[in-house]
């Protein structure tokens, strides 16, 4: 990841979703603010439970979830929040070719191929079910996001480590530059399952706080022009009247930094291990931590008035330079 | 906008990229007997294995498995290590000078998932990073600016070469390996062996009788380049480039996660054309994804009957997967390499195991039997995944 950027890369941030299950996010965020417990917490989100996948229907609706996996109904609690629908709600617009995927797991099909493997060794395929054999296949999350929301532009999926939650922004903005999209929704999501954690025990990984079940999710659109854009292009209005209006007026400008480059502007706050450390407070989220350190920042920048936060190191803190900035527009324009 | 293609190294179970093309004109199946796992516990007998018997020409250590044991774990990566060092050598790629700025994006279906099934019953503990691939082609092509594994399904290799196009043509990369890999896990060969309506034997693509898929291991390595690439930096490759790679056209279809949908099919198509500012019916002939199931051939037929045929076209088709199996991650860039020798010798081989043709494919005019000297000049490549991920490639001659 960090060899890649040469220049600064811009992209627009329309909505944003973190879902952390067992995380009290918006105590957690209080506490760090520096503020008393009883502060409130500015965005609505925070301030939502993130039920366990297995709990996943309170907020996607009871249908469609059978042999789903935890991370894949993870990535899709993130996208449900962050396109800001009502509980229960499944998305029943058109599909929409111009909006692309790029999902980010490494964990999220080990349990059900650890689980295949274990039953067909000692019983056959009359102990496996046909019914997870979309989970044989590692893009599982990014299609299932597409298939449930109707994304029907380029799907990637990213499997590259510790690295992936932050490759996948930069390959958001490939496709937005390539005008492959319109729109693109980022998603992060691990599972912390025995096997999970086991396998990622052994890694360098291992350097890390446990493995943190969780997600999150980032729509991004195209580098913005150099005004505040019109009303009419955010990203939300697209997918009906249940967004509510206050997600469309949160909007950030995201920047990916090549290594060594300077601050741009001065943030009031970071993301990472040198300032809010998700990871040494909840755990290591690993493909979805990138995700996750971006979405934190842009509920800093926007929902807590902070107008331009850091992300360093958002994936792996052994991956120096790895850095983002996330402002609000008008953080951005000054 | 349009890449070049400097090299391509791919391995299948016919050999390299020449010794493949060599036996797909004479019609050779590659098939043998499944050498992983239990052929009755999964209900799949039969596979399309590459011996791993490889000179790599670099020194990676324990990272790649040996060269005897199908069962043992990381032969993806070291199949991959083998073409990539192959293709940079071909392409004459300056990495280590820091003067080519240099990516690899790894298309892969199963990434090394056989390493935790291995584990699973009782192998050893690995790293998890070894889980992709970021340290093998690291090891194989030291220098290599970043490395990111992409796993989408049997479409993965068409998205990393879309991708590979998208980052040489904005500039952010002097040159990109679109990389595939895979080889095979018990928790895939399984849920084939579930779904196979008989014993499959071979896969015969567009085949009235078709009766299943069967994977092929394999690996390829394609270096894009811009238009303005000066050659090789070193080394003894000629210099030459190998064809245009015009553009891919991806989509997903966002209906079922393992059905085909020839809706979404289409779009990827119109896509590729709509990229290329190229007209469908220009396209002479067609690297068919094929993979002889009951789903895939005839969505894909309807597909191409009715975007080139629709729009006037009559391409030849052809399709390896009857000769090399389902090589998944690596299967478009398997194809690809197939492609860039029909563009270069004006051959096109036939459809290993085809021998009468699918209803949907009434019309469409299949290479059967024998090769066709047939000189064509835009090639369509067509991969799907699992998960509705399609990705549609337009190559043409240099």
């Amino acid at each position: 990841m960090t060899g890649v950027i040469q220049r600064v890369q811009r992209m627009t941030l329309s909505a944003w979703s973190v879902y952390l299950p067992g995380v009290p996010l918006g105590d957690a965020l209080g506490d760090a603010l520096g503020d008393a417990a009883s502060r409130a917490i500015s965005g609505e989100w925070a301030r939502q439970d993130a039920p366990p996948p297995e709990q996943a229907g309170a907020v996607l609706g009871r249908k469609g979830l059978l042999y789903k996996e935890p991370a894949t109904r993870l990535a899709l609690c993130a996208v449900h929040r962050a396109l800001g629908l009502e509980p229960g709600r499944r998305p029943d617009w058109p599909v929409d070719p111009r909006t692309a995927v790029v999902a980010a797991s490494n964990l999220g099909n080990v349990e059900t191929v650890a689980k295949i493997t274990r039953a067909v060794t000692a019983e056959g395929r009359r102990a496996v079910s046909v019914l997870d054999a979309p989970n044989a296949s590692s893009n599982i999350v990014a299609s299932t996001a597409a298939l449930w929301f109707r994304f029907g532009g380029p799907n990637v999926m990213i499997c590259s480590g510790a690295t992936a939650g932050a490759d996948a922004l930069r390959l958001a903005g490939v496709l937005l530059r390539a005008r492959r999209a319109d729109r693109v929704v980022v998603v992060g999501a691990e599972p912390a399952d025995e096997v999970a954690a086991a396998l990622q025990a052994v890694g360098s990984g291992a350097r890390q706080s446990p493995l943190r079940s969780g997600a999150a999710c980032l729509l991004l659109q195209a580098e913005p022009p150099a005004e505040p854009p019109a009303d009419d292009v955010e990203f939300p209005q697209t997918y009906g009247d249940d967004v509510t209006s206050s997600q469309n007026r949160r909007r950030a400008v995201v920047e990916l930094l090549p290594e060594g480059v300077p601050w741009p502007r001065e943030p009031r706050s970071t993301v990472g291990s040198s300032g809010f450390d998700p990871v040494a407070r909840w755990g290591y989220c690993y493909g979805a931590q990138g995700v996750v350190a971006v979405a934190l920042a842009a509920h800093l920048a926007v929902d807590e008035r902070h107008g331009v936060v850091g992300v360093a190191d958002p994936g792996d803190p052994s991956a120096s330079g790895a850095r983002a900035l996330v402002s609000t527009f008008e953080g951005w324009s000054t | 906008m349009a890449a070049l293609i400097a090299a391509s190294a791919i391995r299948t179970c016919l050999g390299d990229g020449s010794q493949t093309f060599a036996r797909l004109l004479r019609g050779e199946c590659g098939v043998g007997p499944l050498r992983q796992g239990d052929q009755d516990k999964l209900n799949v007998f039969a596979g399309y294995h590459v011996d791993l018997g490889v000179d790599l020409g670099v020194d990676l250590g324990d990272l790649v498995a040996g060269p005897d044991d199908p069962n043992r774990p990381f032969r993806a990566g070291t199949l991959l290590a083998a073409v990539v060092a192959e293709a940079a050598r071909q392409a004459g790629l300056d990495v280590l000078s820091g003067r080519q700025r240099v990516v690899a994006l790894v298309g892969t279906g199963l990434r090394e998932l056989a390493a935790v099934e291995d584990w699973t019953l009782g192998g050893p503990a690995f790293p998890v990073e070894r889980l992709h691939f970021g340290d093998v082609v690291r090891s194989a092509l030291p220098g290599v600016a970043d490395v990111v594994t992409i796993s989408n399904a049997c479409s993965a290799g068409g998205h990393a070469l879309a991708l590979a196009q998208d980052l040489v043509e904005s500039g952010e990369a002097d040159a990109v390996l679109a990389c595939g890999a895979d080889t095979m896990t018990q928790s895939m060969l399984v849920m084939i062996g579930h779904v196979a309506s008989g014993r499959t034997e071979r896969v015969r693509p567009f085949d009235r009788d078709r009766d299943g898929v069967l994977l092929g291991d394999g690996a390829a390595a394609v270096v894009v380049v811009p238009p303005s690439w000066p050659g090789p930096a070193s080394g003894p490759a000629s210099g030459s480039v190998l064809g245009r790679l015009v553009a891919t056209g991806l989509s997903c279809d966002a209906h079922h996660e393992t059905a085909p949908d020839i809706e979404g099919i289409c779009r990827s198509m119109r896509d590729a054309h709509d990229r290329a500012d190229r007209d469908p019916s220009a396209v002479d002939l067609v690297v068919a994804h094929g993979t002889g199931t009951a789903l895939n051939d005839p969505a894909e037929c309807e597909a191409l009957r009715k975007v080139l045929l629709g729009a006037g076209g009559a391409p030849l088709v052809t399709a390896v997967k009857g000769a090399v199996g389902h090589t998944s991650g690596s299967a478009a860039l398997v194809n690809v390499d197939v492609a860039l020798r029909c563009l270069t010798t004006g051959l096109v081989p036939p459809v290993a195991g085809l021998r009468e043709v699918l209803d949907e494919g009434i019309g469409l005019r299949f290479v059967t039997g024998q090769p066709v000297p047939a000189g064509p000049t835009l090639v369509q490549v067509n991969a799907f995944g699992f998960g509705g991920v399609n990705a549609v490639t337009l190559l043409e001659a240099a």
